[in-house]
């Protein structure tokens, strides 16, 4: 099982990206999308932008669940309130997983902000940021 | 009756002084800090001497009392007042701790060094000062 | 030597106004920042700039330690160390540094933080110097000005910082250089 992550700022541009696999049922943690996908992930992500767009609106909640599909593949969806938009592709419906690896994620882009260094705008590069994160896809997905 | 305060930095520079009750004739206000100075200064220096790390806390005359106050930081406050007036150091720590720290030290944009003339010129402190001082028993 | 720690326990409770520590952070923060921006990441340069303005802090914190804990002049720099790390900053950041590797002479010592609530958060800008950043180099300006003021004369400086390395503790090295003497009225000998 494949997913990947991106992180996207109000520009829509990618502030943080991640593939990584599932570490359940004997997952090697490591991606496993065929050629086409791959190359695809950042192009389905972006088409799924338009959805949240429209669905944000419709809810108090952050977690948007699932708001596209492309194939087979899942897009979920999580929006902060200085509207970065956290991008997860998956194969398999997960919601609660999903919704605690969203928050925990939000959890360290927030303290990822709140160092003096990081601008709103900057693609995130602590290596701290990328282990923890790791360390999250493992624990939930 | 309290006649007049004087406060001294640590580099012996008068930043402060007031007067509330004319007692002698003394026109010449720059030599007075001047004398004032040089006897808390030696005062101060000859009680150290008698005794480690310990300050005088105040001296009489027949006409005047002077009451002595100094912070571990230097800063010396002096009060003058009739012989009748009992001691005056605690006013003084008053007056260093609620009124020169709240006003002057805490105040951002009053300078804490006064180089040559600049002295303390700050309402607040003025109106506190003022207001304390004749708030004390003995004042008048 | 309890006592000095209970002065500043003391204080600390009842006598100190306080504020969210985060809006500390985030000031101390952007101050840094901007000053590695204006400076152009000329670290040095900033490391001096934090330490001129602690300097400045530091003539008037004393004087606000001073007035709210009636404290007397220390008899020695041993006493100077405890007052620093149980009283100062125990009443200006709520943290208590602890006091170590004093010299023979017992004219320096360490103050180690376990922690430090300026340099919550904070990752280092991603520059090959960015190492040379003494990110909370303000405490040692303000070491240096508050001990002026009760006439010693020191030299405060980070040998190590967990912002830059977390293996390694935040450390200040702190030396008295000499007691100053009290300064003589012009035209007196």
């Amino acid at each position: 099982m494949s997913y990947y992550l991106a992180l996207l700022s109000r520009q829509d541009k990618p502030i943080y990206e991640l593939k990584f696999g599932s570490s359940r049922q004997g997952g090697d943690g490591q991606p496993h999308f065929d050629k086409a996908m791959d190359d695809l992930t950042p192009f389905v992500v972006h088409a799924a932008l338009d959805v949240v767009d429209d669905v944000q609106w419709t809810t108090p909640a952050m977690y948007l669940k699932t708001v596209d599909n492309f194939y087979s593949y899942m897009i979920s969806a999580f929006v902060t309130a200085g509207n970065i938009r956290f991008m997860l592709v998956h194969e398999t419906k997960n919601e609660e997983s999903i919704r605690q690896f969203f928050l925990d994620v939000y959890d360290l882009y927030v303290k990822t902000l709140m160092s003096p260094f990081y601008r709103v705008t900057d693609k995130i590069q602590s290596p701290a940021f990328d282990t923890k994160v790791r360390a999250l896809a493992r624990k939930y997905l | 009756m309290i006649y007049s305060f004087w406060m001294y930095d640590r580099h012996c520079e008068c930043i402060y002084s007031r007067d509330w009750h004319r007692s002698a004739a003394h026109e010449d206000k720059e030599d007075l800090q001047k004398l004032i100075y040089g006897s808390v200064f030696s005062l101060r220096n000859i009680t150290r001497k008698l005794s480690d790390d310990d300050a005088f806390l105040s001296f009489q005359t027949s006409k005047y009392k002077l009451h002595f106050f100094e912070s571990p930081s230097n800063l010396k406050l002096v009060l003058i007042t009739d012989p009748m007036m009992s001691d005056a150091c605690n006013a003084l720590r008053q007056i260093y701790a609620g009124l020169y720290v709240e006003y002057v030290v805490k105040n951002p944009l009053s300078p804490i060094e006064h180089p040559r003339g600049t002295g303390v010129d700050n309402d607040l402190f003025n109106m506190g000062l003022d207001s304390f001082v004749r708030s004390l028993q003995g004042f008048a | 030597m309890s006592k000095v720690r209970s002065v500043g326990e003391e204080v600390w409770k009842h006598k100190t106004d306080k504020i969210n520590s985060e809006l500390l952070t985030l000031t101390y923060g952007s101050i840094v920042a901007q000053l590695v921006a204006d400076f152009d990441h000329d670290y040095a340069k900033v490391n001096k700039q934090l330490d001129k303005m602690g300097y400045n802090i530091g003539l008037r914190l004393i004087e606000e330690l001073l007035a709210k804990t009636g404290l007397p002049r220390c008899q020695n720099f041993r006493d100077t160390a405890e007052a620093v790390a149980k009283v100062g900053f125990k009443m200006f950041m709520n943290i208590t540094p602890t006091i170590s590797n004093w010299s023979v002479d017992s004219k320096q010592f360490s103050l180690v933080f376990t922690e430090n609530p300026l340099a919550e958060f904070v990752e280092l800008p991603d520059k090959p110097n960015a190492r040379d950043l003494w990110y909370s180099n303000i405490y040692a300006g303000v070491i240096r000005g508050a001990l002026e003021m009760v006439q010693l004369q020191v030299e405060a400086e980070f040998v190590s910082d967990a912002v830059q390395d977390p293996s390694l503790p935040t450390e200040i090295r702190v030396r008295l250089v000499k007691v100053l003497e009290d300064e003589i009225p012009p035209g007196e000998d």
